[in-house]
């Protein structure tokens, strides 16, 4: 069997390996998440790519168990691999965290997994970024994860996002009002969960759904606008727990209007997230250049219990990797900055050494040939210096010069 | 942002129907000999590209198309993370469970161990455990209808529009596992991004199917038989 046939050569389906251009901007992403975060108060924790499999099991319920790569413990037990890590982070909370002062500010980043076939391009393994605010319940707590995930966004560079706000009481409460039977109730509920509106109005067709009710689930992928369709719902709307959520997305547009973000929000009174898990104020983040969200988020007051520790609670996730794919549509490959090349030739190693260890500091990357090379006459070659007998020699970015303090300069001007 | 639309469209049985609905609707004004050469073809801001019906749901989700017209059966198989918008009404089928003349099961009598073929494995599957029944399903990519005739399976699961093929095998329908027809499907970060132009499209759709009388599944014609 030759090399190239080697079954040591196969990578699984799904997983990707980061090369180059690719691997630099998944970290510089994923490190300009994380300063966003750390900027806005949020501690940084790191939790296990291992969870025992009931401590998932208790925040996400049984849907996405089925998803995740499980396996047994030595004890016989079964463990999972994370597919993700607001679990991980509620589980600290309730033991470690215990009796820390609210309001509790954290963010993580690291990878999650999926035992998914890879079908269709999608991954099995996805880089995560995101921030829980634990212990407040009021709108403030929800709008500042809104405006954070926005700002890091742009941070990373990530131009043209929009952000859609729901909440996860709207269509529940509709439908709650509409007057449908039990069954009726589950069916259309269902078909809002599949996003399936042929079927949402086939189950509705049948129903003794109230008018307004019925024109508002009729009309749902439309819910969407400015603050305006507030009160284009409200007239509709006039009492009952819809009304209460209308009056409080207003309050939340208020709040957003603080952080100076409303230009880019959508309110969407039709957001089908998961009711199951979300009790308040959700949203995703979009961006033209990508047909998934690059993030989303929510109040989930419900999940701390699950862990005996009850806390209001909401945050979102950002998804680094999808971020890199709309960062590449929107502004194409860029060529990162590759380290200087130092030369030197025989003899000069001990001064080369040292020119390499001052230019560092100078915050300019060096990487240092292993052996000294050539004589003083040959051209030095782009992205290159080269130690000579009468000093520094350098060239990058098309233009040459000599000294170390010029080659400072250049390359501090390149990398900006 | 631009302003333009990826439309996907299936090649085969719905193709001409859809490149009919997209003219009549006023969405785009597209003759399916255009696609004769050429895969993908613009109209106005609208771009639209032929491909297989299974190919369908895969480039609306990774949002390489922003919506895509594709039948419910497909639908079925490849449940995905996509809006599905609009009953468009034509490509009417119905998936059905028949079984050979004189059979037990054509009676009405379920065997314990009962195997059945399909092309629709998942929705099969779905139909037999509403039924509470244990059946082992055979998955084939051809003629399922051969399947009984060679002895491999006891029944099939599989699509009919007129029930003409069914006949011409010998085979009777015992009970129906679901309705297909043509759906509008759109990519979930499209339907917000360019929520205006999806939206006119769907709105445009309907208001062109509800308009005519809806087909009757033996209307379908080339649809399968």
């Amino acid at each position: 069997m030759s090399a190239q046939q080697s079954p040591a050569r196969g990578r699984a389906g799904g997983f990707a390996d980061w090369i180059g251009a690719a691997a630099r901007r998944r970290r510089a992403v994923t490190e300009a998440f994380v300063d966003t975060f750390a900027a806005w108060g949020y501690e940084y924790l790191s939790t296990p790519l291992v969870e025992p499999l009931e401590t998932v099991a208790a925040g996400v319920g049984g849907g996405l168990q089925t998803q995740l790569f499980r396996f047994m413990d030595a004890d016989g037990s079964l463990l999972a691999l994370v597919g993700e890590r607001t679990v991980s982070v509620a589980r600290v909370v309730a033991t470690q965290l215990q009796g820390a002062r609210p309001p509790l500010r954290l963010c993580y980043a690291g990878p999650v997994l999926f035992n998914r076939p890879p079908l269709g391009g999608r991954r099995r393994e996805a880089m995560q970024a995101g921030c829980e605010l634990i212990g407040h319940p009021g709108l403030a707590a929800d709008a500042e994860c809104i405006a954070l995930a926005a700002a890091a966004l742009e941070r990373a560079g990530i131009s043209g996002v929009q952000i859609d706000v729901g909440h996860a009481d709207f269509v529940p409460a509709l439908l709650d009002s509409a007057g449908l039977d039990p069954e009726a109730r589950s069916r259309v509920a269902a078909a809002l969960r599949d996003r399936d509106l042929v079927a949402v109005e086939e189950a509705l067709g049948g129903s003794e759904a109230g008018e307004a009710e019925r024109e508002l689930l009729l009309a749902f992928p439309t819910l969407r606008g400015g603050r305006e369709i507030l009160d284009t719902a409200g007239e509709r709307i006039r009492e009952g727990r819809p009304r209460q959520v209308l009056a409080d997305l207003a309050d939340l547009w208020e709040v957003l209007d603080h952080h100076g973000i409303t230009g880019s929000v959508h309110l969407d009174l039709g957001a089908v997230r998961d009711w199951d898990y979300y009790t308040g104020p959700t949203f995703e983040l979009f961006s033209a250049d990508l047909g998934w969200p690059l993030g989303s988020g929510g109040r989930y007051d419900r999940l701390l219990a699950a862990f005996g520790a009850p806390a209001p609670a909401t945050g979102f996730v950002l998804h680094v990797d999808r971020c890199c794919d709309a960062l590449l549509r929107g502004a194409g490959e860029q060529e990162g900055a590759q380290a200087l090349r130092l030369g030197y030739p025989a003899g000069s190693a001990r001064q080369a050494a040292a020119l390499a260890v001052r230019l560092r500091a100078a915050g300019v990357a060096v990487a240092l040939d292993l052996e000294p090379s050539g004589d003083g006459d040959q051209p030095v070659a782009d992205g290159a210096a080269r130690l000579e007998d009468g000093g520094l020699r350098w060239r990058c970015a098309g233009r040459d010069g000599t000294g170390v303090d010029a080659l400072v300069a250049a390359r501090t001007q390149a990398v900006r | 942002m631009s302003v333009g639309l990826r439309l996907a469209l299936p090649a085969g049985a719905l193709f001409e129907d859809a490149c009919r609905l997209l003219g009549e609707a006023g969405v785009a004004d597209v003759d399916p000999g255009q696609f004769e050469r050429r895969l993908s073809v613009s109209a106005g801001p609208v771009t639209m590209a032929k491909m297989r019906p299974t190919d369908v749901p895969v480039y609306v989700e990774m949002g390489a198309c922003d919506a895509g017209i594709v039948g419910k059966d497909i639908l079925w198989e490849q449940p995905l993370d996509c809006y599905e918008l609009v009953d468009l009404r034509f490509g009417a089928c119905r998936l059905v469970l028949a079984a050979p003349e004189g059979s037990p099961l054509a009676a009405g009598r379920f065997p314990r161990s009962l195997r059945a073929a399909t092309k629709y494995p998942v929705a099969a599957r779905r139909f037999f455990d509403s039924l509470g029944l244990a059946v082992e399903l055979i998955r084939l990519h051809g003629s399922v209808e051969l399947a009984p005739a060679m002895g491999l399976a006891d029944c099939v699961v599989d699509i009919t529009a007129t029930g003409r093929t069914l006949t011409a095998n010998h085979l009777v329908e015992i009970a129906e596992a679901g309705r297909s027809s043509a759906r509008l499907i759109a990519n979930q970060a499209s339907l917000k991004t360019r929520s205006t132009a999806v939206n006119q499209l769907a709105a445009a759709l309907r208001r062109t199917v509800t308009a005519a009388p809806a087909p009757a599944a033996a209307a379908a014609g080339e649809g399968p038989g």
